[in-house]
């Protein structure tokens, strides 16, 4: 990835008939004209025997994945944030090479602020007015005060907030789905697959949705909870008592499927848990450090019929019926 | 013209050596302070200072600026890995058992996975997954045509387009 091609860059033309040529390879079998025709081509100069190693390369790392976990992982959401970064980046790289020296970065072009916590770790922040923010597992967030607002933008993960005083600057909290404004203290956003999940401990919070303007904003108080995607809102239910445990590392199951529990799980560890689908359904209780998810699955399997098998220095764990 | 290759060559450790003692630090307490994490930090202190390595500069006006652009670049790209690597999980838990691959290929996969990504990302995203459809799940044009909703003249320069792009990035 950081090597730097010794070779002199290929014409566009050369690459568009290699391009050509795998179109053709990949959708027919060639004829036996087609075939000469073909072998002409690539010993016909340089450059192209040059296109085609680099298209042979490219055959085969794309020959060598498996299709329905490649197309999962490849065809993934893009985030539209980050693909304006990439895009402008490309430019710079473009421009790059020659002068480095003489070019001037532009003032606007500042590192975002930008916290973020990795698998397992959490973080408490205290911003410039005294507000805290716990960020947990595989969260982050951008913070941008100026006089008129406080705005944390989460990206993505689950933040616990407890909002200082400032009657002169709304406190707001935005994700891709909506926006929510504090109007008392203390509540946790989570956003989990397209949705923003909000419960709200202390005070209360007002939300507005991201695409849909028609609908009015909603109050969520102390005590309630809900979950909104960027058009609708969910049902508003009461919090349960376990809301924010995780501030202390904990996770509090209460009758919760084994299915759930892993996912919660695996939140917290990096590696990949799997479980046999016939404990899917099993129920857990219980406090579990989540913090530390090795002492999860002991406490785990000395409580509830199941097995822990794992290879790969834990990487890889199984969870089976015992 | 030798004399002078050597003499840029020199320079440019030069410049990069004055960069490395004067902005390293700042480098490395800046990114520990955006990720949260030193060890992550410390690595991609390193690759920043790597990549700065591999290319030509001679001249840096604006140190902290120019670090700052590399550094940007670099991040972008490993939270990028992270999210493919997160697709890549979640699709793991999806799968049958005996099509996953064995941890040690996962590490394979994950990198030519993460190669194929970059190559791809700058293209629009219609373009990418006519490419993926008829590259990782075979189908043949006229199918992808009909899925997608366009024809197939379209699907044939789709193809084109991001086969001239993975051609120019391969490596």
């Amino acid at each position: 990835m950081l090597s730097l091609r010794k070779e002199p860059p290929l014409a566009p033309e050369v690459l568009e008939e290699a391009a050509e040529w795998l179109m053709r390879l990949s959708e027919n079998d060639l004829s036996d004209h087609e075939r000469a025709e073909w072998e002409r081509w690539k010993i016909s100069s340089p450059e192209r025997d040059r296109a085609w190693a680099r298209a042979q390369l490219l055959q085969s790392k794309l020959g060598g994945l498996p299709p329905s976990l490649a197309m999962s992982a490849l065809d993934r959401p893009s985030h539209p944030e980050r693909r304006a970064a990439l895009g402008k980046l490309a430019l710079l790289l473009a421009v790059m090479p020659v002068g480095w020296g003489s070019w001037k970065l532009a003032q606007t072009q500042q590192w975002t602020a930008d916290y973020r916590t990795r698998v397992g770790e959490r973080r408490e922040l205290t911003l410039a007015d005294g507000s805290r923010i716990t960020l947990n597992t595989d969260s982050a967030i951008d913070v941008r005060y100026d006089r008129q607002q406080r705005l944390v933008h989460l990206r993505e993960g689950e933040i616990l907030v407890q909002t200082a005083q400032d009657p002169s600057r709304p406190f707001l909290v935005s994700t891709r789905q909506g926006r929510m404004q504090a109007l008392g203290t203390r509540f946790t956003v989570r956003e989990l697959s397209g949705r923003t999940h909000l419960a709200v401990l202390e005070g209360a919070v007002k939300v507005m949705l991201a695409e849909n303007t028609q609908t009015a904003p909603l109050i969520v108080n102390a005590g309630q909870r809900t979950d909104f995607s960027a058009q609708t809102f969910g049902t508003l239910t009461a919090t349960d008592r376990n809301v924010g445990a995780w501030t202390r590392g904990m996770l509090m199951a209460d009758k919760m499927r084994l299915a759930d529990f892993v996912a919660e799980l695996t939140r917290y560890r990096r590696g990949f848990v799997r479980y046999d689908p016939a404990i899917a359904d099993l129920r857990i209780s219980g406090a579990f450090p989540i913090s530390d998810p090795q002492r999860t699955l002991n406490m785990l399997v000395q409580t509830y019929p199941v097995l822990v098998s794992g290879h790969l220095n834990g990487y890889w764990v199984t969870l089976s019926p015992a | 013209m030798s004399e002078i290759l050597t003499a840029d060559k020199h320079q440019h450790l030069r410049a990069i050596e004055a960069l490395y003692c004067g902005h390293h630090g700042w480098l490395y307490a800046t990114l520990k302070r955006k990720l949260g994490n030193a060890m992550d930090a410390a690595d991609l202190a390193q690759d920043t200072f790597t990549r700065i390595l591999a290319s030509q500069v001679t001249v840096i006006d604006q140190p902290r600026a120019y670090l700052s652009c590399v550094a940007k670049g670099i991040l972008v790209n490993w939270y990028q890995r992270k999210a493919l690597e997160r697709a890549y999980l979640e699709a793991l838990a999806s799968v049958p058992i005996q099509e996953v691959p064995s941890p040690e290929a996962h590490f394979v996969v994950l990198e030519t996975l993460h190669e194929i990504d970059a190559m791809l990302d700058a293209l629009p995203s219609l373009v990418k997954r006519t490419f993926l459809l008829s590259q990782i799940n075979g189908l043949k044009y006229q199918d992808i045509a009909e899925q997608l909703g366009v024809s197939l003249i379209t699907v044939k320069r789709y193809m084109k387009q991001a086969f001239v792009q993975c051609l120019m990035l391969v490596e």
